[in-house]
C-alpha cells in the first residue's frame, strides 16, 4: 500500500459511507423494506449506482482512459449459493 | 450555495442522488486505484492478521496465503473511511447518537430486548460473512462493483440474495407484515 493509495482508500471509503448513510441503508427498516417490498430505496440506490458506474466505466475504457481491474470470477453454484445464504443473513440482521 | 448546504444536511437524500454519487465513486476508484469497492474481504484480511498472530499454524493455509492475504489492503483502509463517512453523514444531519436498537420496526416485530438484537446480529453477521466468502463478495464488492463491470457473477449473486431475502422475511414476519 502506497501513501497515495491509502489516502485514496480513506477518501473513497468516506464517500461510500456518506452515500450509504444518506440513502438510509444504515437502517434496519430500509434493508428489510426491500425484502418486504414496502420500501425499495435499497434497490433504487443499488441500481442507480450500477447504471452510472457501468456506463461511465465502459465509456472510459472505450476511450482508453482506464483498464478494468480483476473482474469477480464466475462460478455459478458458488455465486448463487453464496447469494442465497447472504440474503438470509441480510434479511435477519438488516445490515 | 445555501441551497446546496441545506440539501446536504438532509437526513435522507433521494436514493437516486446517493446512488449516482456512489456510481461516480466507483468509477473514480477504478480510475485512480485500479481496484474495486469491496467491504467483506477486508474482514477476512483482518481475521487473517489476528489469526496469524494468535495461531499461525491454523491460518497457514492456501486461503490466507493466496486468496485473502493477512495484510492491510485497500479494502481495510476503505472500511476505516466508510466508518468516518457514515459518521460525517450522521453529524451533518444532526442524527448522530449512540444507539442500541431503537428501530421502531425491529421493536414491533422482534421485540425491544437488547440481547435479541445482539444475538441475531452476531449470528446473522457470521452467515453474511461466510456467504460473502463463498460467493466471492458482498453487496458492495460483488453486486455493485462486479455489476458495474458487467460480471455475470454479480447478477447471479443479486438474484440469489433477493430470492432468499424475500423468503426469509416472509418467514420472520409471517402475520406481522
Amino acid at each position: 500500500m502506497t501513501l497515495a493509495n491509502t489516502v485514496l482508500a480513506l477518501v473513497m471509503g468516506a464517500g461510500f459511507g456518506l452515500t450509504l448513510n444518506k440513502a438510509g441503508l444504515t437502517k434496519y427498516r430500509k434493508i428489510v423494506g426491500v425484502f418486504r417490498l414496502t420500501d425499495l430505496a435499497v434497490l433504487k440506490f443499488m441500481m442507480t449506482a450500477l447504471v452510472v458506474a457501468m456506463s461511465g466505466l465502459y465509456v472510459l475504457r472505450g476511450l482508453n482512459v482506464l483498464t478494468f481491474p480483476n473482474i469477480p470470477a464466475t462460478y455459478i453454484v458458488g455465486n448463487v449459493g453464496g447469494g442465497l445464504l447472504f440474503g438470509v443473513g441480510m434479511a435477519l440482521t438488516g445490515y | 450555495m445555501t441551497w446546496f448546504v441545506k440539501q446536504f444536511r438532509k437526513e435522507e437524500w433521494s436514493p437516486y442522488v446517493a446512488g449516482a454519487l456512489l456510481g461516480v465513486i466507483g468509477i473514480l476508484t477504478v480510475l485512480l486505484a485500479n481496484t474495486l469497492l469491496g467491504a467483506s474481504g477486508a474482514f477476512e484480511n483482518l481475521a487473517g492478521i489476528i489469526g496469524t498472530a494468535l495461531a499461525p499454524g491454523l491460518f497457514a493455509n492456501t486461503y490466507f496465503k493466496f486468496i485473502m492475504k493477512p495484510e492491510i489492503t485497500f479494502g481495510v483502509v476503505l472500511l476505516v473511511g466508510i466508518f468516518f463517512g457514515g459518521m460525517l453523514g450522521a453529524l451533518s444531519s444532526r442524527t448522530f447518537k449512540l444507539r442500541w436498537n431503537d428501530d421502531p420496526l425491529w421493536n414491533r416485530v422482534i421485540g425491544p430486548e437488547r440481547w435479541k438484537r445482539w444475538v441475531i446480529a452476531f449470528f446473522g453477521a457470521i452467515v453474511l460473512e461466510f456467504a460473502a466468502g463463498i460467493a466471492g463478495g458482498c453487496t458492495s464488492g460483488l453486486a455493485i462493483s462486479g455489476g458495474m463491470l458487467l460480471a455475470p457473477s454479480a447478477f447471479l449473486f443479486i438474484a440469489g440474495m433477493f430470492a432468499s431475502g424475500i423468503v426469509t422475511t416472509l418467514i420472520v414476519y409471517r402475520r406481522r407484515y
